[in-house]
């Protein structure tokens, strides 16, 4: 049970820290207080629970598949704001952006943190009732939320220790791949809901890495990774990849034009 | 017989009701899983190839528990004392299982796919 409630705390926090991390060497470089990840914080923990005490309210809604189109919408959102973010952490005039772009951190810190958080109070609530698991489950969640923060506080340091040039790259790399795999997961969730149709898997690599695995878990966490993703998965993951680099590209080099 | 204005109506009516018999025919077959103390009831449960399947998941316990299944590629958290729906399918003939991913240990399942007559 330990082991297993590091596994579960552990996948749902990696995300968000990741996320976290880079927007946090972001703001660092851009001379910025921290404050603004003390609100989103606060912000996703507030939603976290409100969510929670709904949850059964929610899966309600659309005839039984609430659940899957919140989540979905959530997902979708925040990789519209890893998108804006990047667009506007490439351009050249990022000064002029400064303040909206606290904006989208904040945002993105709330989106990233209450779904996950209202999958952890859901889990962990659930052991109130069963006094003699409880305290290992405690105990499992908090070595995996620990692990988890400390892979974000590890790419912080090795961004903002970076030079500033292979600092952005890496970052770029981190925000361009946990936001696809947003996309990726959201159209799992509208699949199982029925709202997105249901199509054979385009591939099956699970004999190569099986998502049991714990490289198969830290994968999918990573990068979204699916052993057997469908057709319309595939498509939505590489468009999702293609749409930002092409427009974080533009804003680059676009803006870089107009100052020359 | 005689086509009168009457008789076409009944085989409008009658074609209408196939037609909407049909329909519910058609739809997602539903299956129910029940959880007890961390257990699925009935652990396996036998769906036919190439269909698309509604399970309703009712959950008895007082505890949250998440169906998972890497296979079916299927993630949903059921709050206690309530139930969720999960499409699965149209899938090719085999064995998938599916856990709780809460309360793995006691919580196992599988869904088996056989080729439809």
């Amino acid at each position: 049970m330990l082991l297993n409630a590091v596994i579960i705390v552990l996948r749902e926090v990696i995300e968000a820290s990741l996320i976290i991390s880079v927007f946090l060497a972001f703001s660092q470089a851009i001379n910025r207080s921290r404050l603004w990840l003390l609100l989103g914080l606060a912000l996703g923990i507030v939603a976290a629970v409100v969510y929670a005490l709904n949850i059964i309210t929610v899966s309600q809604w659309f005839e039984g598949v609430g659940q899957e189109v919140v989540n979905a919408s959530i997902h979708l959102l925040l990789y519209l704001v890893l998108l804006l973010f990047m667009v506007l952490a490439s351009s050249r005039q990022l000064s002029q952006y400064q303040n909206i772009l606290i904006a989208i951190m904040v945002m993105g810190v709330v989106l990233a943190s209450s779904r996950e958080g209202s999958e952890i109070i859901l889990y962990i609530h659930g052991f109130v009732s069963i006094p003699e698991l409880f305290k290992s489950v405690i105990l499992g969640g908090a070595i995996g939320a620990g692990i988890g923060i400390s892979v974000g506080v590890f790419f912080y340091y090795l961004l903002v220790n970076l030079s500033t040039e292979k600092g952005m790259k890496l970052g770029y790399i981190l925000i361009l791949l946990v936001a696809s795999s947003m996309v990726s997961q959201a159209i799992q969730l509208l699949i199982q809901a029925d709202w997105i149709i249901s199509q054979y898997p385009l591939w099956d690599t699970s004999n190569w890495i099986s998502e049991r695995s714990v490289t198969g878990q830290l994968l999918y966490a990573l990068i979204g990774y699916e052993s057997t993703p469908t057709p319309i998965q595939v498509m939505a993951y590489l468009s999702s990849i293609i749409i930002m680099v092409t427009l974080s590209s533009l804003a680059y080099f676009g803006s870089r034009k107009l100052n020359s | 017989m005689s086509v009168t204005p009457n008789s076409i109506m009944l085989r409008g009516i009658i074609a209408f009701c196939s037609l909407l018999l049909t329909a519910i025919v058609h739809a997602a077959p539903i299956v129910e899983i029940e959880i007890r103390e961390h257990l699925f009831y009935p652990a396996e449960i036998e769906i036919p190839a190439d269909t698309k399947v509604k399970l309703v998941i009712i959950n008895q316990d007082s505890s949250a528990e998440e169906f998972e299944s890497y296979e079916l590629n299927r993630e949903k958290v059921i709050p206690g004392g309530s139930k969720g729906i999960i499409f699965i399918g149209p899938l090719n003939p085999g064995v998938y299982p599916f856990f709780g991913e809460f309360f793995p240990k006691t919580a196992q399942g599988k869904v088996i796919v056989k080729e439809a007559k």
